[in-house]
């Protein structure tokens, strides 16, 4: 399994109280736990159960996955530009690994 | 008065409109969301045109299904989109995701893929702050098995 890699779209500023919107995607195969290995195994589930995006530590946006989110979550979702500071974006896996990407944001 | 070959075609054509707007398919599929919503959070939601669930109703592989949700709301402390959820009750596993919003703060719109195992109603829940819960469904044929 490749080490998954969390990636965001995200404009560097905006006006005050400008919507602006954001892209995020983790690489990760999303072991759904539905699956069989070639012994007849069940194959663990190991998927991002949980992804919050933080400005300025407050959480603003939150998704919690289930086993039907494809692989490499993908969000695309709309934030209103409120103070300037920084935009923290965390993907939490089964299992307790805990993946992360913050972003710099000028409000002018 | 005498019933012309005229007024009985557009007659016809009323009654035949009519049973396509409220078509048995789609009220059954409202019937059994609301159903299963019930089941799954114990409340009862109300069909809404204020929820857009948008997804493709054709496509070939179940993996990756496109949607995007979006609710009319001002997203004000009064008046907003507490948290939306999406189910698949065709899947093995109903639950697909649940969205959470801030008033002021974040929009009511998401975009993302999610996996499908057959051909189904998908489900879109809202729950608003004052608690209603509002719904809406679509119909998506998807060609192969996403979750196998």
């Amino acid at each position: 399994m490749t080490t998954p890699t969390p990636r965001v779209i995200v404009p560097n500023a905006a006006a005050k109280g400008e919507i602006f919107q954001v892209k995020t995607i983790i690489s990760h195969e999303m072991e759904t736990g539905l699956r069989h290995d070639d012994q007849g195994n069940v194959i663990p589930r190991k998927i991002i159960n949980k992804f919050i995006c933080r400005y300025n530590e407050t959480v603003v946006f939150s998704v919690d996955l289930h086993e039907a989110i494809s692989a490499n979550p993908f969000f695309e979702f709309s934030l209103r530009a409120t103070e300037s500071g920084r935009l923290d974006f965390v993907w939490e896996e089964d299992g307790g690994a805990v993946y992360m990407l913050s972003h710099q944001f000028t409000v002018g | 008065m005498s019933l012309t070959r005229r007024d009985l075609l557009i007659a016809g054509s009323v009654v035949f409109s009519g049973v396509a707007l409220f078509s048995p398919r789609s009220a059954r599929a409202n019937d059994e969301a609301l159903d299963l919503v019930k089941q799954l959070t114990g409340r009862t939601a109300t069909v809404s045109d204020r929820l857009h669930l948008i997804m493709p109703t054709d496509f070939p592989t179940g993996y990756t299904v496109p949607i995007s949700l979006d609710i009319d709301s001002p997203m004000t402390e009064a008046d907003h989109v507490r948290q939306m959820r999406v189910f698949a009750p065709r899947n093995p596993l109903i639950e697909v995701a649940s969205f959470n919003f801030v008033p002021q703060r974040s929009l009511p719109r998401v975009s993302t893929r999610i996996r499908l195992a057959k051909p189904q109603h998908v489900v879109a829940v809202a729950e608003m702050n004052d608690g209603i819960l509002l719904m809406t469904t679509t119909w998506v044929r998807v060609a192969t098995d996403g979750c196998a």
